[in-house]
């Protein structure tokens, strides 16, 4: 199936109802949904942070497109599960313990899934325990942690010490961000990954599960 | 009907006539120094409870005057003892809907402080939260969020329902505007003479002019807010539904100006600085959006106000911005911002030099003087010290610069820090 124009738009537009409504359509004349998400809604989100990178594009359209993916999103994926398809990573994410900031977050997490990766999302003040129960329990590739505050930034060491006591830091890839967050940050607690924005993290992502 | 005269002519001290001359873009004694003066460039309540400590002050629990952040007040001994040119005129009326009095003590992370007596709050028993609630009202729904072991407050999204944005109507989004009683005009008056006795400069913040500012935008003073009032619906409302924007801004702004007209019959030149909007234009390495963007949706309703202002006060117009600000700044002068802060400098295209170099006469950095992200944070007090040191050279030349920290001095910012920081800017004005 070629790359339907339609829907390409509807989500770089950040038209969510059509988006959906078109998705339908493609269902119904019996597109494969893996094919509708990787010729179609993966292009999309890629046009999404190229805009961004760009700076044609700002926080509101990237919330608008990520809204637009999501509704997008809503019917194929009991059809992905279904189907066994695999995704293109599991991403494990939160917003770390004392933070309750959760708007950078949730637009890394959109940009991810409409990359193709399946996001479990843990919500905001998340203590370390949880962060390595979910580990245990989904088996991600990437544990994805954020803070937006200069005094919540530690409880991420905090966080990659439970998960390396825990036995589990082997298995996984860690990335972190937020405002304050800076790479020799990241190093310094001990995380694979850092990026500065949406766009980043999902680049970031990508090569960490390639790798 | 009370006939009510503005205050006299105000006698000027020395510390207030260096913020005047700094804000007038002309060379003060000393680079002039704020901290406590606004609910952007004060200090956390326990960061000044240790304050007052290193420096052997009358043992006293300090005040929370903005319970929001939890920002402490810095009262005149403690003012004197950092070197702070500023004093605060806050309106009584904090950001959750209720009035700062009746202080009493209050257990925070262990610290014993003042709150007022309206700050209501009970414990979340799933997370172990502090609630806290609107109006302090605890028969209502609970607006702002502290979690267990936190420093300060985050608002509850109390949206009724997703927004449907063919079907918006501006006046849900306006009920925090309204004009003052005349109560609360006198409690101002009374608060501006207390302030005015021409040692410092007065820094109000008495009306609410923010424009999209998403501190307010989830409506925590409110009972029961209406509107959009989820912060992500709010980004997505300025580009799906600007004319809704629009007529928000436009009323927020004619209320404002109402409100700020009587305060000036009031007392009028008293007041030197004005917070007039704390909205942030930008992020680490970018913007929340374009200029053109701002230029068509903000900078109309900031002119109509700051030329009001203009044209009938002698009052400097202060907007906070954090971030990677500087694409706005042409925008923001032709609007009429005089100062702008917090001058974040680690943010991308905010090299102090650049700035200075650009907007030296035209634009008051207020702020700036050390990055709270790092150094003051998780330097050393050498560091600090340097830091503070290179920033005033930059700033200062010529005026046009007020040292503050870039943004509130958080919680558990090592003292040995803050103390390098006050003392040097002492060591630039020459003090020690």
């Amino acid at each position: 199936m070629a790359r339907s124009e339609e829907l390409f738009d509807a989500i770089v537009d950040g038209k969510a109802a059509l988006a959906q409504s078109l998705v339908g359509d493609l269902l119904a004349a019996g597109a494969a949904p893996m094919v509708i998400i990787s010729d179609t809604l993966i292009p999309a989100m890629d046009e999404v942070g190229q805009l961004f990178q760009d700076e044609e594009y700002f926080v509101p359209e990237l919330m608008m497109a990520g809204r637009a993916m999501k509704a997008a999103m809503e019917p194929l994926r009991p059809l992905m599960v279904a189907s066994g398809a695999k995704p293109a990573g599991v991403v494990v994410a939160g917003t770390v313990k004392g933070d309750l900031h959760d708007i950078g977050k949730n637009l890394v997490l959109s940009m991810l899934e409409g990359s193709g990766f399946k996001v479990i999302d843990l919500g905001t003040d998340v203590p370390p325990a949880k962060f390595v129960e979910a580990i245990r329990l989904n088996q991600p590739d990437i544990l994805c942690l954020s803070a937006l505050l200069t005094v919540t930034m530690l409880a991420m060491k905090a966080t990659i010490d439970a998960v390396v006591a825990a036995g589990l830091r082997d298995g996984i890839k860690i990335m972190v961000g937020g405002a304050p967050v800076h790479e020799k940050f990241a190093k310094e607690i001990g995380a694979d990954g850092f990026g500065v924005t949406a766009t980043d993290a999902v680049a970031v992502a990508r090569s960490l599960v390639a790798a | 009907m009370t006939n009510h005269k503005p205050a006299g002519p105000k006698p000027i001290g020395p510390r207030r006539q260096r913020v005047l001359d700094a804000i007038s873009h002309r060379t003060p004694d000393q680079v002039p120094v704020d901290f406590g003066g606004s609910a952007v460039t004060g200090i956390h309540v326990s960061v000044v409870a240790a304050l007052r400590d290193y420096y052997g002050l009358e043992k006293r629990l300090v005040k929370v005057c903005e319970p929001y952040q939890m920002l402490g007040l810095i009262e005149p001994d403690l003012q004197d003892a950092i070197g702070i040119d500023v004093s605060p005129l806050f309106g009584r009326t904090t950001m959750f809907g209720f009035d700062n009095h009746n202080w009493r003590p209050w257990l925070f992370n262990g610290l014993e402080v003042l709150v007022s007596g309206d700050f209501r709050t009970t414990l979340d028993p799933d997370t172990g939260s502090t609630l806290i609630f609107p109006k302090g009202d605890t028969s209502l729904r609970p607006s702002g969020r502290m979690p267990k072991d936190g420093y300060f407050f985050d608002a509850i999204i109390r949206q009724k329902g997703e927004i449907d944005y063919d079907h918006l109507d501006a006046e849900d989004n306006l009920e925090s505007y309204k004009p003052l009683t005349e109560a609360q005009l006198d409690a101002i008056a009374a608060d501006v003479a207390a302030a005015n006795t021409g040692e410092r400069a007065v820094f109000a913040s008495l009306v609410n002019t923010a424009l999209g500012d998403i501190a307010f935008v989830p409506g925590i003073d409110l009972a029961e807010p209406r509107g959009v009032r989820d912060v992500a619906d709010w980004y997505v409302l300025t580009k799906a539904r600007p004319d809704i924007v629009h007529q928000i801004y436009d009323r927020q702004v004619a209320a404002g100006i109402e409100n700020l007209a009587r305060i000036h019959a009031r007392v009028g030149d008293a007041i030197d600085v004005l917070f007039i909007c704390g909205t942030d234009f930008g992020t680490q390495t970018s913007s929340f959006c374009s200029v053109k963007t701002f230029d068509s949706l903000w900078k109309p309703h900031y002119t109509d106000l700051c030329r009001w202002i203009h044209d009938n006060t002698t009052w400097k117009t202060f907007k906070h911005s954090c971030g990677a600000s500087e694409r706005f700044f042409e925008s923001m002068i032709a609007a009429g911002i005089d100062i702008i802060n917090p001058v974040q400098c680690s943010a991308v295209g905010m090299d102090p030099q650049m700035l200075k170099n650009k907007y030296k006469g035209r634009l008051v950095f207020w702020g700036g003087g050390v990055d709270t992200q790092e150094t003051l944070p998780f330097g050393t007090p050498e560091a600090v010290r340097q830091q503070v040191l290179e920033r005033c050279e930059i700033f200062s030349q010529g005026g046009g610069f007020v040292f503050n920290a870039i943004h509130n001095v958080q919680a558990m910012t090592p003292l040995e820090n803050v103390v390098a920081m006050f003392d040097a800017v002492k060591t630039f004005n020459g003090r020690t």
